[in-house]
């Protein structure tokens, strides 16, 4: 039998001992953390195949004492996602290492391998002392990455990233004490039954806490003036990690724990125009910014307050066209990040007319097929994510929402299409970009989920409509656990 | 006279009170001071407020250390452990967050020659 216990243990086992790897040079530390990384991949999908009920694993003494993960289809997929972008992430960094920056790679593969580790912790965990113990060490390896290179601005963002994330926590932990105050258990299930019966401002409190607490880390809207600095400051690689494993870790527990403590949807409303609010307000700033990673940084605000406001309204189609947008957006945000990454040579130069100045027919395909995919154009992979999406906001009548997104969207589409006209401009000479085997493979992996998805929405869509309907079924959750 | 202090819900009300006034004066400092180090402070303050007013609440004086023992033969009567566990956690956590926060300021320092927050400005467009 598999333990999901194997999905934290294998990653935080090798980055402690990356240190002993490292006896066998550097690459004995890059190539035997990629295979741990492709061996939880092939985990992750053969149990997505055999998988059909949710399998549960507690260590130590009985529920509700004792320390449980679950792993059911929702949470999977979650794994899933993270573990397949984490191997073509050091895929990827497989080549870019012998080119650039990253020269003390041990050090880098501890990290990245905490960060699954707490990303798929953060998804699986039952216990919510657990997912503040996930949150700060998802946390710290952020931190650590964002001010990795230590220049004046890798530096200034990690102090920026750090103090917001050590505000954040402060309120979740003051949440969860009220929580364990007034209902003694720290098991998700059990709090969710009790929820319910707490005196209403106790309630009151908590959520504001909690949300307080969360908003801070799924960047939404007037908790969010850290984001585009981090991501600014921060290489672009790991930006990649930023917008496509961190904020979606952070995304599903969020609303996780909201369905489970709240099964009513009584703050959905707040909840849906907080998100459409979020979203228009990071399109209509990121339009008129010139650094390209400023640029997606607030492109990926826009999308992440999408993916919320989807989540927040609570019923299964949403739901589900929310998971659709979860890997939609991490999958072309993973190209866009990474193309970046090999197009951007010059350190403290990434302003957009770069853009103009490159040569590599490879490349141009790539991003537009991301890009396109981000706007939701139809054939493309993010377009049935969107569509469900506003057919759900119709159907539930919220028409002050949907005009929101799609003015939101149509801001995007600006500065998307200028972005494009700038790959095909013919008015500068050209530099050749050159891209190794392994980046191209990258590549054209993830473009190639992108257009097969896109073209064949159905094979998928079963899957997720299954997910979305477990991650809103509080009550068999709590069935399970108990 | 002196009994009503040593009773439980005096006892929680000293330290809820407590705690939180100390809770302000960290969020004060957090949104008054400038300087990084100062900042880090009210957020350690905040976070010990945050401790102690868990295990101050948590607390019943008529209730024994959890610890078994030749008196003490079953699990009855004594203080829940569970709040005390979290909070070692929590305090080793925070430690850490705080530890990495004060060596990213001094390496900011030593490369900007600044180390005041709102002078933090090489992030714009």
């Amino acid at each position: 039998m598999i333990s999901s216990i194997l999905f934290i243990a294998l990653p935080l086992l090798f980055g402690f001992a990356t240190p002993l790897f490292s006896k066998f040079g550097k690459n004995g530390v890059a190539y035997s953390s990629t295979l741990m990384q492709i061996f939880l991949l092939y985990l992750a999908s053969y149990l997505i195949m055999t998988t059909s009920s949710p399998h549960i694993e507690i260590i130590a003494i009985a529920p509700p004492l004792g320390i449980s993960f679950v792993l059911n289809k929702v949470s999977l997929f979650f794994v899933l996602i993270f573990t397949f972008l984490m191997t073509l992430f050091s895929l990827y960094y497989l080549s870019y290492r012998k080119t650039d920056a990253f020269k003390d790679e041990t050090k880098f593969f501890i990290l990245i391998n905490m960060l699954l580790a707490s990303a798929i912790g953060l998804v699986l965990s039952s216990d919510i002392f657990n997912i503040y113990v996930f949150f700060e060490i998802a946390g710290i390896s952020a931190y650590i990455l964002s001010a990795y290179t230590k220049t004046a601005q890798a530096l200034e963002a990690g102090l920026k990233y750090l103090i917001t994330g050590a505000i954040a926590s402060l309120f979740l932990l003051f949440a969860i004490m009220l929580i364990y105050i007034h209902i003694g258990s720290l098991n998700l299930a059990i709090i969710a039954q009790n929820f319910e019966t707490l005196p209403y401002n106790i309630k009151i409190l908590i959520s504001i806490f909690l949300l307080i607490g969360f908003g801070f880390k799924v960047e939404i809207f007037p908790l969010n003036f850290w984001v585009v600095d981090v991501y600014q400051g921060s290489t672009s690689i790991i930006n990649a990690l930023f917008s496509g494993i961190v904020v979606k870790a952070y995304l599903f527990v969020f609303f996780h724990i909201l369905y489970l403590f709240i099964p009513s949807g009584e703050f959905s409303l707040f909840l849906i125009y907080l998100g459409a609010i979020s979203m228009l307000v990071a399109e209509i700033v990121g339009l008129r910014q010139t650094d390209i990673k400023r640029v997606f940084a607030y492109s990926s605000l826009g999308q992440v307050a999408l993916i919320f406001t989807a989540f927040a309204m609570q019923n299964q189609e949403a739901v589900q066209s929310a998971l659709f947008i979860v890997a939609s957006h991490s999958i072309a945000k993973f190209i866009i990040f990474l193309a970046i990454t090999t197009i951007y040579k010059e350190e403290n130069n990434f302003h957009i007319d770069t853009l103009k100045k490159f040569h590599s027919p490879f490349l141009k395909v790539i991003i537009v097929i991301a890009m396109l995919s981000l706007l939701g154009i139809p054939l493309f992979m993010g377009f049935v994510g969107k569509f469900l999406i506003l057919k759900s906001l119709a159907l539930h009548s919220l028409v002050g929402v949907l005009s929101i997104i799609i003015l939101a969207s149509l801001i995007e589409a600006v500065y998307y299409f200028k972005l494009i006209g700038f790959l095909f401009s013919k008015e500068h000479k050209r530099e050749t970009v050159t891209i190794s085997f392994t980046q191209k493979i990258v590549f054209i992996v993830l473009a190639f989920l992108i257009l097969f998805i896109g073209l064949l929405p159905f094979s998928i869509s079963n899957f997720l409509s299954q997910s979305a309907s477990i991650m809103l079924n509080s009550t068999q959750y709590i069935g399970d656990l108990l | 006279m002196l009994e009503i202090l040593n009773q439980n819900e005096t006892i929680h009300t000293i330290v809820t009170v407590g705690s939180m006034s100390l809770f302000f004066v960290g969020l004060f400092g957090l949104l008054t001071q400038k300087h990084l180090i100062k900042v880090f402070m009210s957020i350690a303050i905040m976070e010990t407020s945050l401790f102690l007013f868990f295990i101050g609440v948590m607390f019943d004086k008529n209730f024994t250390a959890p610890i078994v023992d030749a008196t003490h033969t079953t699990f009855t009567n004594m203080n829940d452990p569970i709040p005390h566990a979290m909070i070692l956690t929590a305090i080793v956590i925070g430690m850490a967050v705080l530890a990495l926060g004060v060596s990213f300021a001094i390496e900011y320092y030593r490369v900007t020659q600044n180390s005041e927050i709102d002078k933090m400005n090489g992030l714009k467009n």
